[in-house]
């Protein structure tokens, strides 16, 4: 049983490593910043209580809209997806990322008090 | 010379002890020889600046208003025996003048006619059966007939409130009350009816001419004598169930009771029928708000459109007693002030300060909407106070809110790294070049 999960797990390590683009495992590495910054909140919310509730909100919403919009530029960046973004070019996935970012940075500005 | 003309003018000062404009009175009377039997009654009256008209109760010339305006505040009707009011007045306008806030004193006697029957009905309470009379077999005067009907009752028998009885007057060593008449029932529903005066617990109501079959309607303790009725406006009225009470017989005569010997050089009927004379007409337990001002603390008037939530407020009310015809500071310590929003938030004790106004200092709660300040004191005796309010509470403004909190700094560090790590992410992500990864991607570049 463990074999069997260990052999899953290291095949799907080798694939990952050989099969992803350098630019994919660059997002992926910025996902997982995201990702370690929105728990790291969440576990000092718990132990500290919820008193600026709005700054909590807001710092732990822009990490999981980070991550969302992270997820999105992955998914337009995969060569593998080509088909189903046909008419959208690569630079205007890029663009729609930063624009939604301003946007949500300027939200979280001003409800973080 | 001057000393003894300021001592004369605050002799006719305090002699008005009713307010002028309240002083016109009305007095129907069963037959003129009532206004001789009842002279001292009338004479501490008009002594005290009161304006009395006597009439006959059936005369046909009564009138009670003119032009919708009345012609008196008070109406005294010592006519037991009247069956119809003359002229303007019956029992729906005397009902109607309570309404309007007028005062009214009424005596009835064994033999009291349908209108006064109707008129206590009016007012919660209810006339024994006709020939009925208070009968204590223990506590009659020696005076007495034979029927044991002239009955005394003890001064602790009288309800317990100053302002209506007089402070020295219910005490247990005072003179005994004569009473002959008949009995009254309250309405126990009826929270507006107070009881004046109740027999002791050995009377009851029944008629002295025929053997007790029935259980009598009114018995020991429960037998009213003299009931009031302060009604939601404050118009007062008092039923006296006789008529010998406020008499000169009763005011002059000396007692004793019959059965123990106890003996009292002059009855208590004097002080008591004047204090509630003095009760029913207005001149003692009135209580008025003179001013109301509430601001926050720290400024001097009240906020331009509403409170904030935690703002501490001062709300200061002025409340006055009328004294001797004089308007003065009341005292009390037992005023509550409540802020309510449907539910009081607050309820917390005036105190009063120096001035003599009342002041509670509390902070708004943490819960935004309108608010009432209010103050309900109803006491036996006194007015029915009620003042209230209105004021908003608002939440605290955008630009309010505490900033820079340092239990916050994570949040905010976080916030900020999010666009620092978008903006470094770009650079990279931009600049960086796929090194070739399958064949497709090296034959797009020989092509460039």
């Amino acid at each position: 049983m463990v074999v069997e999960i260990t052999g899953v797990i290291s095949k799907f390590y080798n694939d990952y490593v050989q099969n992803t683009t350098k630019k994919l495992k660059l997002v992926d590495i910025y996902l997982c910043y995201i990702l370690l910054t929105g728990i790291i909140q969440f576990v000092y919310c718990c132990l500290v209580g919820t008193f600026p509730f709005n700054s909590f909100l807001s710092g732990f919403i822009s990490t999981v809209s980070c991550f969302v919009l992270g997820v999105c530029l992955r998914l337009q960046a995969n060569p593998q997806n080509k088909a189903v973004f046909a008419g959208i070019s690569p630079e205007r996935g890029f663009a729609d990322f930063i624009f939604a970012h301003v946007i949500l940075h300027l939200v979280v500005m001003n409800f973080i008090g | 010379m001057w000393k003894y003309a300021l001592i004369a003018l605050l002799g006719i000062y305090s002699s008005n002890a009713v307010l002028q404009t309240d002083a016109n009175t009305l007095v129907l009377l069963d037959n003129l020889a009532i206004r001789e039997t009842h002279s001292i009654f009338f004479k501490s009256l008009q002594d005290r600046g009161f304006k009395l008209t006597y009439k006959l109760a059936d005369d046909s010339s009564l009138l009670l208003s003119r032009y919708g305006e009345y012609l008196y505040k008070n109406v005294i009707i010592f006519a037991p025996s009247v069956e119809e009011f003359g002229g303007d007045i019956s029992v729906e306008r005397l009902a109607k003048f309570v309404d309007d806030g007028g005062n009214v004193l009424v005596a009835g006697s064994e033999k009291s006619g349908d209108a006064l029957r109707e008129f206590a009905s009016e007012c919660g309470f209810e006339l024994d059966e006709e020939n009925a009379a208070v009968i204590d077999h223990l506590n009659y005067d020696v005076s007495d007939a034979g029927e044991h009907t002239t009955i005394l009752t003890s001064a602790k028998n009288l309800i317990q409130a100053d302002t209506i009885v007089g402070k020295e007057n219910s005490k247990a060593d005072s003179a005994p009350l004569v009473y002959r008449g008949t009995g009254l029932i309250a309405d126990k529903e009826n929270p507006l009816v107070l009881k004046l005066l109740t027999a002791e617990s050995s009377a009851y109501s029944y008629n002295p001419q025929s053997s007790v079959t029935d259980y009598p309607h009114a018995v020991g303790r429960g037998t009213l004598l003299i009931a009031a009725l302060q009604a939601r406006n404050n118009a007062r009225v008092v039923f006296s169930g006789s008529l010998l009470f406020f008499s000169d017989e009763s005011f002059t005569t000396a007692v004793q009771y019959a059965q123990s010997g106890v003996f009292h050089k002059l009855s208590g009927n004097r002080v008591v029928a004047e204090s509630i004379s003095q009760w029913v007409f207005g001149e003692t337990g009135r209580l008025r708000v003179a001013s109301v001002q509430h601001h926050k603390e720290g400024e001097l008037l009240p906020p331009g459109e509403a409170y904030t939530i935690t703002d501490p407020v001062i709300y200061t009310i002025a409340i006055e007693e009328l004294v001797a015809g004089k308007w003065q500071a009341y005292k009390a310590s037992d005023i509550q002030l409540e802020f309510v929003r449907i539910d009081p938030f607050v309820r917390t004790f005036l105190k009063q300060t120096k001035t003599g106004s009342y002041e509670a200092r509390f902070e708004i709660p943490d819960v935004y909407g309108v608010y009432q300040f209010k103050v309900d004191y109803n006491r036996v005796g006194y007015t029915h106070l009620y003042s209230t309010t209105q004021v908003s509470v608002r939440p605290l403004e955008h630009t309010q809110y505490e900033r820079f909190i340092p239990s916050a700094f994570p949040y905010y560090t976080s916030a900020f790294s999010m666009m620092i790590g978008v903006f470094i992410f770009s650079f990279v992500f931009l600049h960086f070049k796929d090194e070739p990864l399958g064949k497709p991607l090296r034959e797009d570049k020989k092509s460039q």
